[in-house]
C-alpha cells in the first residue's frame, strides 16, 4: 500500500482496530474476514488501524487473524481510547493512503469515533450495519442497515465520497481461526500528535450492573401478562437466576406490578439483543417487539397458537407459560 | 366549518392518551376491585391541570377550549372510567360554575383550590325524592342575620367521599308558593355538613359517590352563587355544560370498547381464522366505529358552539343523550365480540359494561335528555 | 449557562409509509412524535437551567410539520424554539442534517455553553448527529451521558460505554449525547401546552438564513443514498409445538441445553 496523491484512486479495505475488550469484543476480528471478502472481490488488501500504547500484541493478533498490513501509531498519548485525538490521528493517515473502504465495529467507542470522524473526511458513514456486500455493477460497498427500530433494512451506498464508512453489528460475521505462520506488514506513520486538552478521562472502571443490565445480558427472560398474578411471575427470577441471565417484562406486567419500571422491555423501555431471549405469557405487542426483535434466538411460550409473538420465534410452545415454567423449574433445579 | 383537529389538539391528546395510558392503567383496575378512590395519583394529575381544564391561568387552571377539555376528558376515560367521571362532575359542574357565576372574592377563594386541584369538587342537586323530578327538592336555605342555615339531604353525589368543596343546590324561600333557587357554596369542613358512606356501585367503581346530610349547616351570606334567585338559572347553565363532559367520558368508554374488540378479534382464532375476518363480526366492528364517531361529531360540534358563546342547550342535550347510548351499545357488542372470555374479569371489556350504564341516567337521564331536545325543536 | 437543544421530530413507528423514489419517509398523515430520547436531552437542559440559570432553545430541522414538536417543547419549558426548514433541506443525510444544526447552533447569540441531543432516533438510529456537530463546531464531545455536573467552565459527566463506567471532566463549549438513564422527562400540564400553542413565537430559518448554498444541504449535501428499503427477511421459522408442561418443558430443557447454556445430563450408566 502506498500514500496515494491521485485523490481519484483509492485503494484497501481498512478497519479500525477497537482492541479495548480485546477477549470479549471479537468484531474487529469478525471485520477483518469479512474485509478479506471484499478486498479480494476489489484486488486490493486487507489493512487494520491500531492507536494506543503497547499495540504490538494486538498487530500480531490481527495478522495472525488475516491481516495483511497494519498501520501502527504506538504514542503513550494515545493509551486511553479518546474520540477528539483519534479523529484527528486517523483523519491524517486516511487523508494520506486514501484507503477505499473503512469499516469499525460498532461499539460504543466505534459509534463516537466513526461519525466525528467522518464529518471530519466530510464522507458518508452507515451505523451499526449487519450487511456488507460490494455491487457487482458499481463497485460500491453496499451498506444494510437497519432502520425503524429494524422494522426496515436501508441498503445504503456512498457514490461520490471516500472512505466509504461503516460501523458494523458485532457478530454479523465470523473470525478466521488465529494463524500464527500467517506473515504481515506494519507501518508506522509518522504523526504529529496533540491531544484534546478539553477533554480528560478522570477515572474508568469496569461496569458494575446496577440492579439490571438488560442491555448487557446474554440471556432474557421476558415475562408478559400470561405470567400472572405476582406469585407466579416471581418464578422467572429464579430462572433467570439459574441460566444467568436478567428478567425483563412487558408494559402490562410493570402495571400489574409484577416487575419493575428498570426491566421494561420496548418501545419506551429497553431494547435488547441477547443471545438467548425466552418471551412467557407474551401477546407480541408491536410496542413490546421492537425491543426484543434483535434477539439472536427468541422462544416464545403462549396459550394462544395465533399470539404475534409466535410469528417471530425460532422455537414456540403452545400452553399455560406458568405451568410450563414450574415444570422446567423442577428439572432445573434437580440438575444444579 | 372545520372538522379536523388544530395542532394543539392533537398534542394534547397524545399528552393524556400517554400519561392515561402509563399512569392510570393499573389504577383503573385497582378503583374497581377495591373501590378506594387514588388520592395519590389524583394529586399527581392536579399538577398537570387535570382539575382546572377550562379554567383560566390567572386562577390556577388550563385555560382549554371546550373542545381540547373533551378531549382530556375522552382519554381518561377511555383507560379509567371512575377517574374520568370525576374529573368530568369536577370540572364541569363544580369549577366551572364558580368561574362563570362567582364574585372575585369567591374565586379567590374557592376557584383557585378547585382549579388547582387542591380541592375536589361536587353539584348537591339530586335528593331522595328529587330526580329527574329536580324542582320538587326539599333542601332549604333559611336567612339568618348575614348566614344561611342549610336543611336537607342530598344524595349520589359523585366525588362525595373526598369532595372539599360543594355546591349544595336549595331552595331559598321556603314555605311561599313560587319557588325560588339557590345555590350555596359549602367546604366539606363545615359544621352541619355531614358526608354519608359511599355507595356499593356497579360500575364507576372507586369513585367515592355518597350522600351529603345538611343538618343546621350555618353558611356565611358570601357563600351564595350568583345573586338571589338566581339559583335555577345557574343549575340549568350548568347542566348544559355538564352534559359536554359527561358526553366525553362516555365517549371514552365507547372507544375503549372498540379499542378492546378490535384487538380481541384479530387475536381471536375461530374456524382456523380470525374473528374479524367474519362479516358478523365486522358489522359490530362497523357499527360501533360509525357510532363513535357519530357522536363525536356531535360533542365537538356542541363544545364548539359553547367555545364561541353561542347557545347550544340542545346540542349538549343531543351529544350527552347519543354518546352515553352509543357507550352502552358499544360495551354490550364488546361483550358479545370477546364470548365467554367477555364475562371474565380477564379482560377488561366487563368492566366498561359495568361503567358504561350510569351515563345513560345521571346528569340527566336519556329520558330527560329526549324532553330537552324536544322542547327545543317544538319551538 | 446557555444551552441548545436539537430535537427531531419523528414517526410512531408502526405508521410508518416510505416514498419510494426519494427512499425518505413520507411524514404527512403521519402520527408524529419527539424523537423520545430528545425529550430526556430537553428534560435535562430544562434542569440545568433552572438550576444554574440560563436560556434554553431548542432546534429542529424538518418540514413545517416540526412546529408541532417546537411547541411540544416550549410547554416542556424551553426559552426559545427555531424551526430549520427549506424545501432544499429534505432527503438529508446525517452529514448534511448535521451541518444545517451546526450551523444554525453557530448563529445563536450568545453562543451557547452547551450543546445537548438525544444520543439516537427510533427512526434512524445512527446516533450520528451529535458527534458530527461537535466535529463541525470543533466542540469536545461525549456520548451516551447518564450524569452530569456543572463546575464553573467545565462539566463533570458520567457515562457507560463498552463495559466501562467512565468519568470525564469536559470543558465548556461541549456537546453531550444522552442516555435514557440521564432522567425521566417530566409529563407537561395542560397549562403550559395552551400557552405554547397561543401565546408563543416558533422562529423560522431557511437555507438563505443560514448562508447555505443548495449543494450543501438536503439529498445534495449528502454522502449516503438509500439505495434501497426493504423488510427483513423472515429469519424465524419455528413450528409451533404443544403438549403437556412436562413435555414442553422438556423441549426447553433440550434447547437449552444445544446452545450451551445448560450442561447436557450425564448418562446413567
Amino acid at each position: 500500500m502506498k500514500k496515494k496523491r491521485n485523490r481519484n484512486s483509492a485503494q484497501g479495505v481498512w478497519i479500525f482496530g477497537d482492541y479495548r475488550n480485546y477477549f470479549q469484543d471479537r468484531v474487529t476480528l469478525q471485520l477483518i474476514s469479512k474485509g478479506r471478502d471484499l478486498a479480494q472481490t476489489l484486488e486490493t488488501e486487507v489493512a487494520v488501524l491500531v492507536l494506543g500504547e503497547g499495540i504490538h500484541q494486538y498487530a500480531m493478533e490481527y495478522v495472525a487473524h488475516g491481516a495483511d498490513v497494519i498501520i501502527a501509531v504506538n504514542d503513550s498519548r494515545l493509551k486511553e481510547y479518546q474520540v477528539e485525538t483519534y479523529t484527528t490521528v486517523v483523519a491524517e493517515i486516511v487523508e494520506s493512503y486514501q484507503p477505499e473502504i473503512l469499516l469499525g465495529g460498532a461499539t460504543s467507542f466505534g459509534r463516537e469515533l466513526f461519525p466525528r470522524l467522518a464529518k471530519r473526511l466530510n464522507t458518508g458513514l452507515s451505523a451499526d450495519c449487519v450487511a456488507l456486500e460490494i455491487d457487482p455493477d458499481s463497485g460500491l460497498l453496499i451498506q444494510t442497515t437497519p432502520a425503524f427500530g429494524g422494522e426496515m433494512l436501508a441498503d445504503v451506498v456512498t457514490p461520490n465520497h471516500r472512505p466509504q464508512m461503516a460501523t458494523v453489528h458485532p457478530g454479523i460475521f465470523k473470525e478466521r481461526p488465529h494463524d500464527s505462520s500467517i506473515l504481515g506488514r506494519i507501518l508506522y506513520p509518522e504523526i504529529d500528535i496533540r491531544p484534546d486538552e478539553r477533554i480528560q478521562l478522570v477515572r474508568s472502571r469496569p461496569h458494575r450492573t446496577g440492579k439490571t443490565n438488560l442491555e448487557g445480558a446474554d440471556i432474557v427472560v421476558a415475562g408478559g401478562r400470561g405470567m400472572g398474578p405476582k406469585e407466579e411471575f416471581d418464578m422467572l427470577y429464579e430462572l433467570a437466576e439459574l441460566l444467568g441471565g436478567e428478567v425483563g417484562a412487558t408494559r402490562p406486567a410493570i402495571r400489574a406490578g409484577w416487575a419493575d419500571e428498570e426491566r421494561l422491555l420496548g418501545q419506551t423501555g429497553k431494547t435488547v439483543k441477547p443471545k438467548l431471549l425466552l418471551s412467557l405469557g407474551t401477546s407480541g405487542a408491536l410496542q413490546y417487539t421492537a425491543g426484543i426483535q434483535g434477539a439472536e434466538t427468541i422462544i416464545a411460550v403462549n396459550r394462544d397458537p395465533n399470539a404475534p409473538i409466535f410469528k417471530m420465534a425460532d422455537l414456540a410452545l403452545e400452553g399455560d407459560a406458568r405451568s410450563i415454567i414450574a415444570a422446567l423449574l423442577e428439572e432445573l433445579r434437580k440438575r444444579l | 366549518m372545520h372538522l379536523e383537529p388544530t395542532m394543539k389538539q392533537a398534542v394534547i391528546r397524545r399528552t393524556a392518551r400517554k400519561y392515561a395510558e402509563e399512569r392510570l392503567a393499573g389504577t383503573a383496575v385497582d378503583m374497581d376491585v377495591t373501590g378506594e378512590f387514588p388520592m395519590d395519583v389524583a394529586r399527581e394529575m392536579a399538577g398537570l391541570n387535570y382539575f382546572g381544564l377550562e379554567i383560566p391561568s390567572k386562577y390556577g387552571g388550563a385555560g382549554l377550549d371546550p373542545v381540547s377539555s373533551a378531549i382530556v376528558i375522552e382519554e381518561v376515560s377511555r383507560v379509567c372510567g371512575a377517574m374520568g367521571l370525576c374529573l368530568a362532575v369536577h370540572n364541569g359542574v363544580s369549577a366551572f360554575p364558580v368561574y362563570q357565576f362567582g364574585n372575585e372574592e369567591q374565586k379567590r377563594e374557592f376557584l383557585v383550590p378547585l382549579a388547582t386541584g387542591e380541592k375536589i369538587g361536587t353539584f348537591c342537586l339530586t335528593e331522595p325524592n328529587a330526580g329527574s323530578d329536580a324542582s320538587s327538592l326539599e333542601t332549604v336555605a333559611v336567612r339568618d342575620g348575614n348566614h344561611f342555615i342549610l336543611n336537607g339531604n342530598k344524595i349520589f353525589v359523585t366525588n362525595g367521599g373526598v369532595s372539599g368543596i360543594n355546591l349544595i343546590f336549595c331552595i331559598d324561600n321556603p314555605g311561599e308558593e313560587k319557588k325560588r333557587f339557590s345555590v350555596f357554596i359549602v367546604e366539606s369542613e363545615r359544621d352541619g355538613l355531614e358526608k354519608g358512606p359511599s355507595e356499593d356501585l356497579m360500575g364507576m367503581r372507586g369513585n367515592p359517590v355518597c350522600p351529603i346530610a345538611l343538618n343546621n349547616c350555618r353558611v356565611p351570606m358570601e357563600h351564595q352563587l350568583g345573586k338571589e334567585g338566581e339559583g335555577l338559572r345557574i343549575a340549568l347553565s350548568t347542566l348544559s355544560g355538564g352534559r359536554l363532559g359527561i358526553a366525553a367520558q362516555s365517549l371514552g368508554i365507547a372507544q375503549a370498547c372498540l379499542d378492546a374488540s378490535l384487538k380481541y378479534a384479530k387475536e381471536r382464532h375461530q374456524f382456523g381464522q380470525a374473528i374479524s375476518d367474519f362479516g358478523a363480526i365486522q358489522a359490530f366492528l362497523a357499527n360501533m366505529a360509525t357510532r363513535i364517531e357519530a357522536a363525536r361529531l356531535l360533542l365537538y360540534r356542541a363544545a364548539g358552539l359553547r367555545s364561541r358563546g353561542v347557545e347550544y342547550t340542545k346540542e349538549s342535550a343531543m351529544a350527552k343523550l347519543y354518546a352515553s347510548e352509543v357507550a352502552v351499545e358499544a360495551a354490550r357488542c364488546g361483550v358479545q365480540i370477546h364470548g365467554g372470555y367477555g364475562f371474565t374479569k380477564a379482560y377488561p371489556i366487563e368492566r366498561y359494561y359495568r361503567d358504561a350504564k350510569v351515563c345513560e341516567i345521571y346528569e340527566g337521564t336519556s329520558e330527560v335528555q329526549r324532553l330537552v331536545i324536544a322542547r327545543n325543536v317544538l319551538k | 449557562m446557555n444551552i441548545a437543544v436539537c430535537i427531531k421530530q419523528v414517526p410512531d413507528v408502526p405508521s410508518i409509509r416510505i416514498d419510494k423514489q426519494r427512499m425518505t419517509i413520507i411524514r404527512e398523515g403521519v402520527e408524529s412524535i419527539i424523537n423520545p430520547l430528545d425529550c430526556v436531552a430537553l428534560e435535562a437542559a430544562v434542569d440545568l437551567r433552572d438550576k444554574e440559570g440560563g436560556f434554553v432553545t431548542v432546534l429542529s430541522m424538518g418540514p413545517p410539520q416540526s412546529e408541532e414538536a417546537l411547541r411540544e417543547a416550549l410547554a416542556a419549558g424551553a426559552d426559545q424554539a427555531i424551526l430549520l426548514t427549506d424545501p432544499n433541506f429534505a432527503g438529508a443525510d446525517t452529514l448534511a442534517t448535521s451541518h444545517v444544526l451546526a450551523r444554525a447552533i453557530s448563529k445563536l447569540e450568545p453562543f451557547p455553553d452547551l450543546v445537548l441531543c438525544g444520543s439516537q432516533t427510533i427512526d434512524s438510529d445512527t446516533g450520528h448527529v451529535a458527534p458530527q456537530i461537535a466535529q463541525e463546531l470543533d466542540l469536545p464531545q461525549v456520548c451516551g451521558v447518564n450524569e452530569v455536573h456543572v463546575e464553573k467552565d467545565f462539566f463533570v459527566v458520567k457515562r457507560v460505554s463498552d463495559r466501562f463506567l467512565d468519568t470525564i471532566r469536559i470543558s465548556m463549549p461541549a456537546v453531550l449525547a444522552v442516555s435514557s438513564e440521564l432522567c425521566v422527562p417530566r409529563h407537561i400540564p395542560f397549562g403550559h401546552l395552551e400557552k405554547a400553542f397561543s401565546d408563543c413565537n416558533i422562529i423560522r430559518w431557511g437555507m438563505n438564513d443560514l448562508e447555505l448554498n443548495p449543494e450543501e444541504v438536503g439529498l445534495k449535501g449528502s454522502a449516503t443514498w438509500v439505495a434501497r428499503l426493504h423488510t427483513p427477511p423472515p429469519k424465524r421459522k419455528g413450528e409451533i409445538l404443544s403438549g403437556s408442561p412436562q413435555i414442553l418443558a422438556g423441549h426447553l430443557v433440550k434447547k437449552l441445553e444445544a446452545m450451551g447454556i445448560i450442561d447436557e445430563e450425564e448418562k446413567k450408566p
